[in-house]
């Protein structure tokens, strides 16, 4: 049987300098060819990473919310709860489809293994969204959703709500940030260099991804909510902030050659304009003057704002990914993280 | 006084030494490896990189003898006389290196990796769902994805053969003994006498790659299949100082719930009615 | 000598040979050397994987070979070591035929510039006569002018270092390097091997380059002893084989040779006595052929009818490969077995063979894959092109698919006349078949048609032995029937004879080979099939002919005197107490003939030779430092360039090139002038690992192709600067054969070589490609030409020349077969 291969590509249609030997050419490196494997992932991943890490902080923020939100916290804690559940589906669906096997998604379950994040991240979302339907089922009976007077609603009353909401924030708060861990425990020089770095930045861009998508849901319920958006609003302020101060941190701890993929080419003119311009920088522009003024932005300039943080987190995880394919496929980056160290 | 062995291997593990001083680059490992494990060709480019047209080990390839041409200096001018063994046209075959830490198994989320009985790592086929994580869990770029049955597949150093008390393919194959098969503590004896005794015949860059100072760092401890080179490593692209990606989770799990106790914090904060 | 002993050896010296890639299993023992320390030296244009592992590369221009080994000759006999090691002298005095005293109608090339005496330019021949021994002189002392020693002394007194410079390309300096380091490797108690392989016999002085060696080897002492030698490296499985029992039109089974008209072997008697010598073991001769014509013809065989000798075919002509494909184009042959092999690709100028199979009326193809040669009728370069249309092309081709290797029983016999057996793993499928199923049923089936006809012809066919029994479901021939007849027997019992020694003249022996005789002395007890190794001469591995003798001639391991040379070269000795000779192989030579043997006056064969003579197959005993009989041109090798050149003879310019060269001088094959500066640059061809000859078990062989998977060419960084070539380009070769198109690899393991003052460029081009199968690329034989040794009639394809540009041919449909 022939096949072509995915990895290895013929290349001799980009030679230019004349009688260069094929010495040459190994010279730098052994042919420009990869040291490591790169993974397959792509827009599967890339997808799940955006939803899961909203469904992650969505949860925690209708927990946070609840706890301290009065009645304005028990809005945003509604949207969050349904907005994270909404998110649950997807998430699973993207991370099977993922699967160069997907019908053997449920092996995933037959080992625990702390050191795999994709282990653990399996169990985190599986536990993660089994609290969460069952707060989600709570907020329904709440809201009236599942009938005022039933067995099934009078048994729900008997459910240790508080309990399961303490306990539900910890995996929620994992799946948020785990994919940042995911990326930093392989060989990929861009996502290994500054591996502590990793979850946090994932966290916080979660948590501006979800801060984002209830306040575009509750810019587009209408003034009713005004309250409860600009409460989440300056969530999502303060993780954006937070996310940009953890990108300064990443980028300057990254060398010129691991960095490479996010200032050159394709993915560094996203991550030049989609994630830091649209995603980041023009949210905060428009932000700007409640910012200064310490008060709240507009309804229009919210929904806008708000979108273009969910685009940026989108191009976000698209960058991460696609700029760590390109640092996995340069092999002086990998030599240069595995250089010797005397 | 008994030094303190060069790698972690366990005691019984099973391994490869390959030798480039002895290898002629026949590429018969190649083919055995491919005809006893049925792989399928997949590469029918010319490269033009040197004898290399293979390129890299992947899902149908194990077994990967690289070339590398140092033949003119600055002048242009050619050797004559050469280093004993292999020198100015470097060979090596590269594989799978069991490594005594495995990232790839270490990342495997389904137990698909295992370790066996003879201190090697395989893919059980039956279980991997081909969630791709030992792909770039590896520091050496060995298991990869197949495109005909999207599984990750990599050396299996012959599980099978070695049940039935053979040696594995390649090593059976190679006409100049320069991969030899057997007890990873005998041949990292046999190794270590090798580089001394070529060392002695003027080869000074001899050296081991697969110990704890290169090839097996940095929580790897050491690699069941290693190799002897002559050149840096980095020229047969492999990492000089390589880590074992796994060391980085529990850090990274660390740093992250420290920012999501402070995002909570924050949240908590930032969603409180005034 | 065994690939084995070369562990044994001092200093390899690896020439016209990329051993390491060609015959990677048997370089394990070189690698066993030099870990026991000996030199490896490479010389070749190229540097290739063998150069890698070598001690010292020696680039050389293509086609210079013997100006090399010429060189080495001179500076060995110039050298101190040579005059002071008292081993040297006493080895060539007494073993070789240096103290002979030629007649003095022989004129060397020093004195006709560049030719031999006897050149008759009527016919273009030599007439050997005038090479002729002065009879019965000798000069112990080798001083005499005339003495075969001198003579050769004074012949390679003008290959100096100097000219192996201006003729080879190499530095002084490295020809000296190399020189000493075989010199000091040479001795009573240091042996030198040489391995060769196709890179000297393609040439047009194939013959005399290996004469060359094997001379060297003899004023070194490097005859009949462990690590010394020659090691003829063939070019591919049990191609030996194929030459001891002869697929060649020019030799029956045990190197006899066939009956030729013109030489009047018309008879019996007249045969007999060419081949037979009065002196030495061919005097055996007619034990052989008589034996051998029993085995062929049984019962018909009669004394009186000449053992059916008439029935034998005479050979009137030169029915070499490169003469057959002429022939057949000009509709000379008109019918073809083409079977294990594929000269569509492999043949030279190959678009003339392409257009000779085009014009047969059938062709009879026995292949696993439908190789260029059996598709160049509906897909070949001219098919493409449209030059040729499938339908004007009138040839019937027979496909037929064979049984490949595990599916048969067999036997090979490599490099080193090694015999060993293989069994069928299992039966092949449908309708595949082996060989000799094929031969076999065909021989039947003839013989059926033919059986009741009443013509010489019809008679040919009817008396032929074609009696093996058959077995397995397709009704192979009992091959052990094959091998007892090739074994031998006596004819009123048909018992096995345990050897040649047994054979008789008389018709009572039948012997299918004589060299293999012994192969199976027992029934059921087959050799072939042992396999029980030792770290000697590993007697029980298989069987070597003849007579299970691994080193042969090693009776020169001792010395005159039957004892040792020294004590580390031992292998074979007189043991006085047993009074026979001993060791740890097979003594070559008559196991109690004591080393003081003196012969009377009336001894004939074997018993004519002294005890000190060990080269039993040679008339006198000695090996021939001059040779005044077999070689048509010439008794001494003489460097002469390639037939095409780009430089002119530096050591003869009167004589540029061989005079006695077959050429095939036609419109469709014609030849470069020396010098042509349309044609400035040397190519050579050779082969991959990764391929095997033509392609027609490789390049379709998935596993394999994918190894080298297109046609490449390697160029020297310095050439491709001037074309502005770039690795991996394309560019365009062209002689006055064809063009093709293919990659460049540009490579600094190829370098230009400053021949005569100027500089040289050698192109390298494997030559296993072609438009079939999954690794394709332009036939590099499309440029090469029909041209042959005079002697083994074996064509040049390692050093000829050709154009070189950048970029591609202008094609209408991209032959090549390689996409962008």
């Amino acid at each position: 049987m022939v096949i072509e291969s995915s990895g290895f590509q013929r290349r001799w249609e980009n030679r230019r300098a004349r009688a260069r030997t094929a010495g040459d050419e190994a010279k730098e490196s052994y042919y420009g060819l990869p040291v490591i494997h790169k993974p397959h992932w792509d827009w599967w991943i890339i997808v799940y990473f955006f939803v899961g890490g909203i469904c992650g902080a969505a949860n925690a923020i209708a927990t946070l919310a609840r706890w301290h939100g009065g009645k304005e916290g028990e809005s945003i804690s509604r949207v969050a709860r349904y907005l994270s559940f909404g998110m649950v589906i997807p998430s699973t669906i993207c991370l099977i489809l993922d699967l160069g096997r997907p019908e053997r998604f449920l092996n995933m379950l037959r080992v625990v293994k702390l050191r795999s994040p994709m282990s653990m991240g399996t169990w985190i979302l599986l536990s993660s969204s089994f609290f969460l339907s069952l707060l989600t089922v709570d907020q329904a009976r709440r809201d009236g959703l599942l009938g005022q007077d039933n067995p099934l609603v009078r048994m729900l009353r008997w459910m240790p709500v508080r309990l399961i909401d303490a306990l539900g924030v910890v995996p929620s708060l994992m799946l948020a940030g785990y994919t940042g861990v995911l990326l930093a425990a392989t060989a990929v020089p861009l996502w290994t260099r500054n591996h502590l770095v990793m979850g946090p930045l994932f966290l916080a861009s979660a948590f501006s991804n979800a801060a984002a998508a209830i306040t575009l849901i509750l810019g587009l319920r209408g003034r009713s909510v005004e309250g409860a958006r600009h409460r989440i609003e300056r969530l999502d302020l303060l993780a954006m902030f937070a996310e940009v101060a953890l990108l300064v941190v990443f980028k300057r701890g990254l060398t010129r050659t691991v960095a490479d993929p996010l200032e050159t080419g394709q993915t560094g003119k996203l991550h030049r304009y989609g994630v830091l311009g649209a995603g980041i920088g023009l949210p905060l522009l428009l932000h700007g003057k409640s910012i200064i003024g310490r008060s709240s932005s507009g309804r229009g300039v919210s929904i806008i704002a708000s979108a273009l943080v969910l685009i940026g987190g989108l191009a976000f995880r698209y960058v991460m990914v696609m700029a760590g394919h390109r640092s996995a496929d340069d092999p002086n980056a990998t030599f240069e993280m595995t250089r010797k160290r005397d | 006084m008994m030094s303190e062995p060069r790698t972690g291997a366990r005691e019984g593990a099973m391994g490869f030494l390959t030798d480039t001083t002895l290898c002629i680059g026949c590429k018969a490992c190649e083919v055995a490896c491919k005809q006893w494990n049925q792989l399928p060709a997949d590469n029918f480019g010319y490269t033009g990189n040197s004898y290399d047209n293979t390129g890299d080990l992947a899902a149908e390839t194990w077994r990967h003898v690289s070339f590398v041409e140092q033949l003119a200096d600055d002048s242009g001018a050619r050797p004559t006389s050469l280093n004993a063994f292999q020198s100015n046209w470097l060979m090596m075959s590269d594989v799978c290196k069991h490594c005594v830490n495995a990232g790839c198994l270490e990342a495997c989320p389904t137990g698909a990796i295992v370790r066996t009985e003879f201190d090697t790592v395989i893919i059980q086929q039956d279980i991997c769902n081909g969630c791709g994580y030992c792909v770039p869990a590896c520091p050496f770029g060995v298991p990869a994805l197949s495109p005909i049955d999207h599984k990750a597949h990599k050396c299996t150093l012959c599980y099978d053969r070695l049940r039935g008390g053979m040696e594995p393919a390649c090593a059976k194959a190679c006409p100049t003994d320069s991969i030899q098969f057997g007890l990873v503590e005998d041949l990292m004896e046999r190794a270590s006498d090798r580089v001394e005794n070529l060392r002695g015949r003027g080869v000074d860059g001899a050296y081991i790659y697969g110990d704890r100072e290169t090839g097996g760092t940095h929580g790897i401890d050491g690699l069941n299949a290693f190799f002897i080179l002559t050149a840096p490593s980095e020229t047969y692209n492999l990492p000089a100082e390589p880590e074992l990606p796994q060391d980085k989770t529990f850090p990274s799990y660390a740093s992250t719930i420290l920012a999501a106790a402070a995002f909570a914090i924050g949240a908590a904060l930032s969603l409180r009615g005034k | 000598m065994p690939q084995q002993s070369l562990a044994d050896s001092d200093c390899i010296v690896i020439m016209g040979s990329n051993m390491a890639e060609n015959h990677p299993v048997g370089f394990r023992f070189v690698m066993k050397a030099k870990e026991r320390g000996a030199t490896i030296i490479h010389i070749d244009p190229r540097f290739s994987r063998t150069s890698a592992m070598a001690d010292l590369h020696v680039p050389i221009r293509a086609g210079s070979d013997l100006a090399f080994l010429g060189g080495l000759i001179n500076y060995a006999l110039s050298s101190d070591r040579w005059e002071s090691v008292p081993f040297f002298r006493e080895f060539v005095q007494s073993y070789t035929n240096g103290p002979t005293i030629i007649g003095d109608t022989f004129k060397d090339t020093e004195d006709l510039a560049g030719m031999f005496s006897g050149y008759d330019p009527e016919s273009g021949a030599y007439e050997s006569s005038t090479w002729a021994y002065d009879e019965g002189h000798l000069d112990p002392e080798m001083t005499d002018p005339r003495c075969a020693f001198q003579i050769i002394k004074r012949h390679f007194s003008r290959y100096t270092p100097e000219m192996v410079e201006q003729v080879c390309g190499v530095p002084q300096e490295l020809f000296e390097q190399v020189a000493e380091a075989i010199l000091t490797s040479s001795g009573p108690d240091r042996t030198t091997a040489f391995c060769y392989a196709v890179a000297w016999t393609q040439h047009t002085t194939g013959t005399q380059i290996i004469s060359c060696c094997a001379l060297l080897q003899l004023l070194l002492g490097n005859m009949g002893r462990p690590g010394g030698g020659i090691l003829a490296l063939r070019g591919h499985a049990t191609i030996q084989g194929s030459t001891d029992i002869p697929t060649l039109y020019h030799l029956l089974p045990g190197y006899i040779s066939m009956p030729m008209v013109d030489a009047g072997h018309l008879d019996l008697q007249s045969f007999m006595d060419a081949i037979q010598q009065p002196k030495g073991w061919w005097h055996n001769a007619p034990k052989y052929i008589v034996s051998f014509l029993k085995a062929w013809y049984g019962d018909a065989a009669t004394g009186e009818n000449d053992y059916c000798f008439d029935y034998v075919p005479k050979i009137s002509g030169d029915y070499s490969f490169a003469a057959m494909m002429p022939m057949m184009k000009d509709g000379t042959i008109k019918g073809l077995f083409c079977m294990g092999m594929n000269p569509a690709v492999g043949g030279q100028n190959s678009k003339l063979i392409r257009e000779g199979l085009a014009n047969l009326d059938w062709m009879v193809m026995r292949d696993p894959y439908e190789i260029e040669t059996a598709a160049f009728w509906h897909d070949s370069p001219e098919v493409r092109s449209g030059e040729v249309r499938p339908e004007d092309i009138k040839t019937e081709i027979f496909f037929l698919p064979p049984a490949v290797t595990p599916e048969k029983d067999g036997s090979y016999t490599n490099t080193q006349r090694l015999v060993q057996w293989h069994e069928k793993a299992v039966d092949p499928p449908e309708d595949c078949r082996s060989e000799p199923w094929f031969m076999y049923h065909l021989g039947r089936r003839l013989k059926a048609l033919y059986a009741d006809e009443e013509t010489p012809q019809a008679r040919q066919l009817q008396v032929l032995t074609w009696d093996y029994d058959t077995e397995g479901i397709y009704d192979d021939p009992r091959l052990e029937q094959v091998i007892e007849e090739i074994n031998g027997y006596t004819v009123r019992d048909r018992k096995l004879v345990s050897g040649f020694a047994e054979l008789k003249d008389d018709g009572s022996t039948a012997c299918g080979c004589w060299i293999y005789s012994g192969i199976m002395p027992e029934p059921g007890l087959n050799l072939a099939r042992n396999r029980k190794g030792d770290d000697a001469a590993s007697l029980e591995w298989g069987f070597a002919w003849p007579a299970n003798r691994r080193v042969l001639y090693n009776r020169a391991s001792a010395d005159p005197s039957g004892k040792p040379w020294s004590e580390r070269k031992r292998w074979i000795w007189w043991d006085e107490e047993q009074e026979r000779w001993t060791g740890y192989d097979v003594p070559d030579f008559p196991a109690t003939k004591r080393p003081d043997y003196r012969p009377g006056p009336d001894a004939v064969g074997i018993d004519a030779h002294r005890g000190d003579a060990p080269f039993i197959m040679m008339p006198d005993g000695h090996g021939l430092l001059f040779a005044p009989a077999g070689l048509v041109d010439g008794p001494i090798p003489t460097h002469y360039e390639p037939w095409e050149s780009p430089v002119t003879n530096l050591l003869y310019p009167e004589q540029v090139r061989s005079p006695v060269v077959p050429t095939f001088d036609r419109p469709d094959n014609q030849y470069h002038e020396i010098g042509d500066p349309r044609f400035p640059y040397v190519l050579t061809t050779y082969r991959l690992t990764e391929h095997h000859t033509a392609g027609g078990m490789s390049r379709f062989v998935p596993w394999l192709a994918e190894l080298q998977p297109g046609g490449f060419a390697e160029i020297s960084p310095e050439l491709a600067g001037e074309f502005g070539i770039d690795n991996g380009d394309w560019v365009t070769l062209t002689t006055l054969r064809g063009e093709i198109e293919t990659r460049a690899l540009v490579t600094e393991r190829l370098q230009p070589l400053t021949i005569h003052g100027r500089p040289v460029h050698q192109i390298g081009m494997p030559w296993h490609y072609g438009w079939g199968g999954m690794a394709t690329g332009d036939i590099a034989n499309d440029l090469s030409a029909l041209i042959e040794d005079p002697n083994s009639r074996i064509h040049q394809a390692k050093a000829f020349t050709c154009d070189l540009s950048r970029g591609r041919l202008p094609r209408t449909n991209g032959a090549s077969g390689d996409d962008e």
